[in-house]
């Protein structure tokens, strides 16, 4: 639990020039803070199956220009159709290949904050917000005024590669405003073998609001891939999530929704394939703040090899939330007898008209569905295969625009025929 | 078709079927009755290739090959099928994804090409027809959330559509209406021909109303202790299985 890597880099940071000076007291409160906390310890509740000594141990340093590409990076195996791209290499922002969909305001740090009248967001979830708060390096604030729809989707493509122990700090801002409506795409992806990425993402649907987010985590699996996700929900706003995690060696998405305002709803669906010595844990927490509020969390996992996942979720109901809704779904499928799931899905509800429910199963292919199969004439791989695209079938449908779907199913099944064959 | 000769089966060290034999001709409908827990299931199973039980005796040829010695999608491909007594459902899996990857596997070992999507489609619409199935049946997951008759009609659908020279229907009958048994039994009839054999499974005389089978086997203790035609299922309907009882006391 070492903080004292990350001072000397800290110092650094703050004499980066190229770093607008405004930020450095909210990073150097941020800072203090992190050094009181220090990082999280498996003795910590949220954190008891997740072991994060490899960052709070390690020894990475903050991107420097020489870890920006030195020609523009190819970016072909990674086109989706009809989306706008904005990329961001080892935390360096390549405007040359990045392109905005029509309606949508991309701001800088700064830019966002004098919108905002010099409010920042913060969240205080964990300590990796504060490191993020402390370091932010990378990111967008995406704004679209009232009124906006936008058709094409928008995708923050984060390329990571290298061999030099980096770390990156992104920090993004989706600010939709009232009745408007987008479809926000973060895709990480490359093949650094050391590289540790923190990403706060603050997330704010005005009334009437509309936001799918799709979050695909396929870098490598050697990278430590920490994601806070805040969102705030005002009246009558719809949030769908849709996660696929395949990448990295530590994989802990932080997923904190407030639903403030009545008749808001959140869907939050996630899928996850691990394999070898991957971890991935998933955290998430919504908040009924307010009346007539709807939620739901399906999440699941797909283990292969020695790899372990953590299911981590819980539905608060405040007490005025009357007459709300929040169903927690969490299913494992464990292909090896070395995988291993913790799950723990939890309902804290301290309002008394309310329809909640939650269930968690974790097992083994099913060998009478695998039997029923084979007796069609279906050879046992094939059969097993098919049953695990079924099993992800049922997050996989979620995805609500079909050229997306397209590329997350592609990028699910090749891996998985990988692992299978 | 199909020669048992002298099975013996058991499943943790407890015998279920203790000596059966069984030839079926092409073509013919035999029947298999008797009462719960007398192995019926049993033997449709083995014949499918369920690997939790144990063979500890006799053989099975099927169209001259060992089938005991065979994977379950080998038994598949060779044109051996089952109709589950309760199928399974696989939720995700769509029904038609399913029903194309089956109708392929087998194709391909047949030598034959694979089927393209929209030959199939027009190919499975006709079998919808004749199980009495609209076609937003076949985009739905396997058997997820099917009524007990739309289960057993899928089964009928996958037999046709599968096209084996076996058919071993196992308790197909069981939990229908009357109008779904109608179905079901036309779809098997329009099924039979002089080269396709059945062993129907079944606890009532209600589904040979609609089909004639050329033997009935009583099959008590693991064995069959009775054999003859459609008269021995209508004596069974009357009089139950006692009798058949009694009748073996009075043999030994």
């Amino acid at each position: 639990m070492s903080i004292s890597n990350y001072k000397v880099e800290f110092e650094k940071m703050l004499n980066r020039n190229y770093f607008s000076k405004s930020l450095h007291p909210y990073r150097k409160e941020a800072f203090t803070q992190l050094e009181k906390t220090g990082f999280p310890t498996q003795k910590w509740e949220n954190w008891r199956f997740t072991n994060v000594s490899n960052i709070s141990d390690g020894e990475f340093m903050i991107s420097e220009i020489s870890d920006a590409p030195q020609t523009t990076p190819d970016i072909d195996s990674y086109q989706m159709e009809g989306v706008d791209t904005v990329v961001i290499y080892n935390g360096h922002y390549q405007k040359d290949i990045s392109s905005i969909p029509n309606g949508v305001n991309l701001l800088s740090g700064s830019e966002y904050m004098e919108r905002k009248n010099g409010n920042f967001d913060r969240a205080n979830n964990s300590p990796f917000d504060l490191l993020n708060t402390a370091f932010t390096d990378s990111g967008m604030c995406i704004v679209l005024e009232k009124n906006t729809l936008v058709k094409s989707p928008i995708r923050i493509l984060f390329i990571s590669n290298g061999d030099r122990s980096i770390m990156v700090n992104p920090r993004v801002n989706v600010d939709i405003g009232e009745s408007s409506s987008l479809t926000f795409i973060e895709q990480h992806v490359g093949d650094a073998t050391s590289f540790f990425q923190n990403e706060s993402v603050f997330i704010t649907l005005g009334d009437n609001a509309q936001l799918n987010h799709v979050r695909i985590q396929s870098n490598s699996e050697f990278t430590q891939n920490i994601s806070n996700l805040n969102i705030n929900q005002a009246a009558d706003s719809q949030y769908e999530f849709f996660q696929l995690v395949d990448g990295s060696k530590l994989g802990r998405s932080d997923i904190c929704v407030q639903l403030d305002g009545e008749n808001a709803q959140c869907n939050i669906n996630s899928l996850t394939l691990s394999k070898n010595n991957q971890h991935i844990d998933n955290n998430i927490i919504v908040n009924h703040n307010s009346a007539q509020t709807h939620s739901s969390q399906f999440v699941k996992s797909i283990l292969f090899d020695t790899s372990t996942g953590v299911f981590n979720g819980r539905a608060v109901v405040h007490e005025n939330a009357q007459k709300i809704t929040a169903q927690q779904t969490n299913k494992n499928i464990l292909l090896s007898k070395k995988a291993k799931m913790n799950a723990n899905p939890q309902l804290e509800i301290y309002a008394d008209d309310v329809k909640c429910s939650h269930g968690s199963t974790t097992g083994q292919i099913d060998e009478e569905a695998l039997f029923y199969l084979q007796s069609r004439g279906i050879n046992k791989q094939d059969a097993m295969e098919l049953m695990v695209v079924g099993f992800a079938n049922e997050v996989l449908d979620k995805i609500p625009h079909p050229e997306i779907k397209k590329a997350v199913y592609t990028e699910f099944t090749a891996k998985l025929n990988r692992l299978m064959s | 078709m199909i020669k048992i000769e002298n099975l013996n089966v058991s499943i943790e060290n407890k015998e279920i079927l203790n000596g059966i034999s069984l030839a079926v001709k092409p073509g013919e409908l035999h029947v298999v009755m008797g009462r719960n827990g007398t192995g019926k299931s049993t033997l449709a199973n083995i014949l499918a290739g369920k690997e939790k039980y144990k063979v500890t005796g006799g053989s099975v040829n099927f169209v001259g090959k060992n089938l005991l010695e065979m994977s379950p999608e080998d038994r598949a491909c060779a044109g051996l099928f089952l109709s589950f007594q309760y199928p399974v459902a696989i939720p995700g899996v769509n029904n038609m994804y399913f029903l194309k990857a089956a109708v392929n596997a087998v194709r391909k070992s047949r030598g034959e090409e694979e089927i393209d999507a929209v030959d199939f489609l027009s190919m499975i619409r006709e079998k919808l027809k004749i199980v009495a199935l609209d076609e937003s049946f076949i985009h739905r997951p396997v058997n997820d959330g099917f009524s007990g008759g739309e289960k057993k009609r899928n089964e009928i659908l996958q037999m046709i559509a599968l096209e084996p020279k076996l058919s071993i229907l196992d308790e197909t009958d069981s939990g229908l209406d009357i109008d779904a048994l109608k179905i079901v039994a036309q779809g098997v009839n329009d099924y039979r021909s002089p080269d396709r054999s059945f062993i129907l499974i079944t606890h009532y005389q209600r589904i040979l109303n609609y089909m004639q089978p050329d033997f009935v086997h009583v099959l008590m203790n693991g064995r069959i202790v009775k054999s003859g035609t459609m008269e021995l299922a209508k004596e069974l309907e009357e009089k139950g299985y006692s009798w058949i009882e009694e009748e073996m006391v009075e043999i030994t």
